[in-house]
């Protein structure tokens, strides 16, 4: 039979005279030892508080972060081990459950396989005894607080997000058997010990019993939470190369500003004119301007394509502008220079001295972007709207993508 | 060497540097501009977690951290304020991640689609005493394929968060590329450095880095400890042992800064005007030095991309100018800021864009009324 080890050392507990949080940590100590638990198959994580002090107390592993944010931390070094028989134990105050409410709910919503330990003596003891979310209004009304919102209970928020184990316990002879229902829980457990503050409340337990919340206990049957590793595909090695296949006729760098709405494919029309001109030997940028809410109002893109490597990605100034829609228009219309050649659909309402062409009538509403683009390309014979064509063949919508391109000889 | 040319986004091109140096797990939530950072994260880590806040992310990813994992996350201001507390602690266990910050326009939510450099003096005050954080910036795709595995690197070997700082414009805007360029990247070696017996988590040798062992190891007790510690990692009350540990925490970057100080010079013989700059706008900045020099004016450049600490190497370099101009995107110059405060050196003048990109021909025009 294995020996049991001693879960805690010898360092003498630092609680005032009294304090709950001694009986606390002793009966953790001795649930993981009658569980058979052996140092290095423990990790306490703490936070700030009187229940922060208890790291040097466990001759285990170690880790004491921040106010209320122990759950989460616990939730990482739960799931960054995942190695069989080992316990991740974090311990907090009630102010620290207040505080940090949403990482106990996020733990239990995915069932960690962790347990948290709140020793609840209703106050923040090491700030001058103020009231925290856990403070019963009889205990307020006993230290004479003014706040009179109902407190959390916390262990029916944690059962009702999921928690596999939740307990409250009010009386320290039950201490150990609960925690030691708990830590063999798979997935996320809680119990709520009532511990007794004796330099901001009373003095004696038995009296401390009359403001508390009752005992409760639930349990859900849930899967436990992982993080799965998996095997992934590299980003970069399996894209497909722009090989030359075109040729060109631009001199210099040219900027195109292509001005649309929402859902008229302007985006995906740009990054094809870029793609397009790589394969005619061209250096190209896109990038697109659209507002938060993505599927509505403008979208704009610029496009830069150059026989040189291109440094600035800034368009200081639109050398051509296809404007599309009303909402494009609106977008671009004051940064347009005297030297924008610009190409305006037929259905763009706002007054403009612009030529107008039937783009989105030769190429429908999603494909008008595409159709002004090979309408320019073939005008201004950059180099040929075939580079376009290649671009989208395998496309999943390739048929429709190819139409609308061709649809420029209609415009 | 066949090219292979692509339409590519920086953002790609750091998840993929990031993974191929060894790290384990993207944990993220969603903001602005680091939105691709995220859709790739979740395509290309081993492990992907998706928080409910920006304050459970920096929490998870430093338990994983404490556990030997090697986690990366992608913010912009207003997560990385939210993370602040917890840089702090991860900073103070020696834990190391990468988080990756893309400034936006603020201040506040800001115009989240629109590029800045804003962010740099909050995080060079980010760590609470003023003790100095890693900080990278890349200016180009080149760098942020290199700059994010120095990223890991250092996180690594320093014990230590490490931000890579970038902009909307560079992560987000698509560029032609040869990818061929970018050489296969190794993952950093994690083994344990030997240790001294009893080990003792925060007790470092000479290079001033103690050896991380992680959470459940067999070997040795590991105690990690937020709050000023002793070389066990337990409390310690401004003690000598607890205070030294915190001093150390600066010592082993700033005396060993030679290590991870990167930076772009390109020097032209006999020039006495010095251009620099640093992120997005660095690439405005070779263009105007390109301009300046077909017009037959002399001009140097410094592209800073360690920014923080600030490496000795760059105080040298812009020392030897008798004239700087510093580019940047921002309202006042903040790197300018950085290096030389508030005060108006005479020696020294700014081109700098508030809202939209700052371009070639601003940082001419600043240049030459510098000159004149």
């Amino acid at each position: 039979m294995e020996v049991q080890e001693k879960i805690l050392t010898n360092v003498k507990m630092p609680f005032c005279p009294g304090c709950g949080h001694g009986i606390s940590t002793r009966s953790i100590s001795e649930a993981l030892e009658q569980l058979g638990y052996k140092r290095k198959d423990v990790s306490i994580v703490s936070d700030i508080g009187c229940s922060g002090l208890v790291d040097p107390l466990f001759d285990t592993h170690s880790i004491h972060g921040l106010h209320g944010r122990s759950p989460a931390l616990g939730v990482g070094v739960s799931l960054g081990n995942e190695l069989p028989n080992k316990k991740t134990i974090v311990i907090q105050g009630d102010g620290g459950a207040t505080i940090g409410l949403q990482h106990i709910l996020e733990a239990a919503r995915r069932n960690v396989d962790m347990t948290l330990v709140i020793f609840n003596n209703m106050l923040f003891g090491m700030t001058g005894g103020q009231m925290s979310g856990l403070s019963t209004n009889q205990f307020k009304d006993y230290k004479q607080s003014a706040d009179e919102a109902d407190p959390y209970d916390v262990i029916q928020l944690a059962h009702t997000a999921g928690a596999a184990y939740a307990r409250r316990v009010n009386h320290i002879a039950n201490f150990t058997d609960a925690l030691k229902e708990a830590i063999a829980t798979r997935g996320f457990s809680v119990v709520e010990l009532a511990s007794l503050c004796t330099s901001y409340s009373m003095k004696k337990v038995s009296e401390y019993q009359e403001y508390i919340v009752e005992e409760e206990k639930f349990i859900n049957d849930r899967p436990v939470g992982h993080s799965p590793v998996r095997s992934t595909k590299p980003l970069i090695e399996n894209m497909k190369g722009l090989d030359t296949l075109f040729g060109n006729n631009l001199e210099g760098r040219i900027g195109v500003l292509i001005a649309g709405s929402a859902g008229g494919g302007v985006q995906s029309a740009a990054q094809q004119l870029a793609q397009a001109g790589i394969l005619a030997g061209l250096h190209s940028t896109m990038k697109g301007e659209y507002p938060i809410t993505v599927g509505t109002g403008f979208s704009v893109a610029e496009v830069i394509l150059s026989k040189e490597p291109i440094n600035y990605t800034g368009l200081e100034k639109a050398d051509v502008a296809l404007i599309i829609t009303d909402d494009g228009y609106k977008k671009v219309k004051n940064i347009l220079s005297d030297k924008t050649q610009v190409l305006i659909d037929e259905k763009v309402e706002m007054e403009t001295n612009f030529t107008k062409k039937g783009f989105t009538k030769a190429g429908g509403k999603k494909g008008a972007a595409l159709s002004a683009l090979a309408y320019w390309l073939n005008e201004s014979n950059v180099f040929s709207p075939d580079a376009l064509l290649k671009v989208v063949e395998n496309h999943k919508y390739a048929t429709e993508l190819s139409e609308a391109i061709s649809s420029y000889k209609n415009v | 060497m066949n090219t292979k040319k692509v339409l590519i986004d920086a953002s790609r091109i750091i998840t993929e540097a990031l993974v191929q140096s060894g790290a384990d797990i993207f944990i993220g939530y969603p903001i602005t501009p680091s939105n691709l950072f995220y859709s790739y994260g979740k395509q290309r880590f081993p492990q992907f977690m998706a928080g409910p806040d920006e304050i459970s992310v920096l929490q998870w990813m430093s338990g994983f951290s404490a556990s030997g994992k090697l986690p990366v996350t992608a913010t912009a201001f207003p997560g990385l304020a939210l993370m602040t507390e917890t840089l702090n602690m991860a900073y103070m266990m020696e834990l190391p991640m990468v988080l990756v910050i893309t400034q936006r326009l603020g201040p506040s939510t800001g115009s989240a689609t629109t590029g800045a450099q804003g962010d740099l003096k909050f995080v060079d005050g980010v760590i609470s005493g003023g003790l100095p954080l890693p900080v990278f910036s890349p200016s180009n795709f080149n760098d942020a394929w290199t700059l994010a595995h120095e990223a890991v690197k250092t996180a690594i070997n320093f014990r230590t968060p490490v931000i890579l700082l970038t902009s909307k414009e560079l992560v987000m805007t698509q560029k032609s590329f040869d990818v061929s360029t970018l050489e296969p990247l190794q993952k950093v070696d994690r083994t344990p450095k030997p240790y001294e017996k009893p080990y003792q988590t925060y007790k470092a040798g000479e290079d001033k880095v103690p050896t991380f062992l992680p959470l459940f190891n067999e070997m040795e007790q590991v105690r990690f400890n937020s709050s000023t510690h002793n070389n066990m990692g337990l409390i310690g009350k401004n003690d000598a042992e607890s205070l030294g540990n915190t001093w150390r925490l600066r010592e082993k970057l700033e005396t060993r800064i030679d290590e991870f100080t990167f930076y772009e010079y390109d020097a032209q013989e006999n020039a006495k005007h010095l251009i620099v700059s640093w992120g997005i706008s660095a690439d405005a900045a070779r263009d105007a030095v390109a301009q300046l020099r077909n017009s037959g004016e002399k001009a140097s450049l410094l592209v800073a991309k360690t920014l923080l600490p600030v490496p000795p190497k760059i105080y040298e370099i812009i020392d030897a100018y008798d004239k700087v101009t510093f580019a940047e995107e921002n309202m006042t110059g903040m790197y300018k800021e950085l290096l030389y405060g508030k005060h108006q050196n005479k020696h020294i003048n700014v081109a700098t864009k508030f809202g939209t990109m700052l371009s070639p021909s601003e940082i001419v025009e600043k240049v030459k009324e510098f000159i004149e």
